[in-house]
């Protein structure tokens, strides 16, 4: 990784936060009930689609956003410290909540998603 | 609040985090899941140095400002994978309709079991949404807004440990199903943990989160008050 690299990826990472800052304005401008990651996410991805901006023009900055994304959900994740009273309380109960009803999305709606898939192969096959 | 303090606790932050991945890799177990030991460790650190949350948070906040920025980049993928999307349309937005009703009713009952305050129950309505989204619903309906983020955390963290587990017990093979399962059920944690299974998984958690996000922005409103 050389320096010119760095530079350019730096700049590139800045696009993101910047289209990601000018989308959470616009939201709150307009009263849009929809975040500003989501706005500029469609944003970007139109522009993407359309060519008015190029892959290589951001596509360093956005692996290295996306690569380290785990890393910008630790503070919160240690600020779960802060609500060890309500935890200790209904963690149980919230616990089971979040546990049960997570498995029985990832078999609904991976087990859906693989028959789908399944079927849809085989009627191409024919 | 020292700009210099500030900057100590985002090293301190990237170090432990850096640590925690080597570790990781050296043993595969799920205790040493990153998102957990890290976030367990820095807990440690604070208490034993004495340290309130809110002042590490001086530095931590800058770090977590940037999920909005990382969110906006999954654009890139979606980009590159649009053929791909375009093909499997069918199967996503089956398995994400079918993974968004059963959940959304798994937890509805839970918490009418449990007999949960309604605050709470609607709380936790949200909890496989994507962060923004599920605090403007939450602030919608009625929800409290600490209290959803929370759930949408402690989601987001299970379901990176027990994503792997369901798609290896159930024998999920299409790479497909398993980006529709990690997106539907852990939002842009689960969507951020396929990437490392693959990039066609990655980017079709990304797609399966956010239809499953505007499934909640839509229908939310509508059940919220059934669960308690």
């Amino acid at each position: 990784m050389n320096f010119a690299n760095l530079l350019r990826g730096a700049a590139q990472m800045l696009f993101f936060v910047a289209i990601y800052e000018a989308m959470t304005l616009l939201s709150s401008a307009l009263s849009l009930h929809m975040p500003g990651s989501v706005l500029g996410l469609a944003l970007v991805f139109i522009l993407l689609r359309t060519g008015v901006i190029k892959l290589g023009w951001i596509e360093l900055g956005a692996g290295w956003l996306l690569a380290e994304m785990l890393l910008f959900f630790i503070p919160p994740a240690a600020g779960l410290i802060q609500f060890g009273s309500l935890l200790a309380g209904s963690g149980l109960q919230i616990l089971l909540v979040i546990l049960v009803s997570s498995v029985i999305v990832m078999i609904s709606a991976g087990g859906l998603a693989q028959l789908a898939g399944r079927r849809r192969e085989r009627a191409e096959e024919r | 609040m020292s700009i210099l303090a500030a900057a100590a606790f985002i090293v301190m932050t990237v170090l432990v985090y850096g640590g925690s991945k080597l570790a990781h890799r050296r043993w595969r177990n799920l205790i040493l899941s990153p998102l957990i030991l890290t976030p367990v460790a820095i807990m440690a650190i604070l208490a034993l140095c004495r340290i309130p949350y809110e002042t590490y948070n001086e530095g931590g906040r800058w770090l977590s400002a940037m999920v909005g920025p990382a969110t906006v980049a999954l654009a890139v993928p979606l980009h590159k994978n649009a053929a791909l999307l375009k093909k499997h349309a069918l199967e996503i937005s089956a398995g994400v309709a079918a993974g968004w009703m059963t959940g959304t009713a798994a937890a509805l009952g839970i918490c009418r079991l449990f007999h949960l305050d309604r605050a709470l129950a609607d709380s936790l309505l949200l909890r496989a949404t994507t962060t923004p989204i599920a605090l403007a619903v939450s602030g919608m309906i009625g929800g409290i807004s600490t209290l959803t983020a929370v759930f949408v955390l402690i989601t987001g963290i299970l379901g990176t440990v027990l994503g792997p587990l369901v798609i290896r017990w159930t024998r999920i093979r299409s790479e497909v199903a398993q980006g529709v399962l990690m997106g539907s059920s852990a939002h842009t944690a689960g969507a951020h943990k396929a990437f490392e299974l693959g990039a066609v998984p990655g980017s079709i958690a990304s797609v399966s989160m956010l239809l499953s996000a505007f499934l909640s922005l839509f229908l939310i409103p509508l059940v919220a008050g059934f669960a308690a």
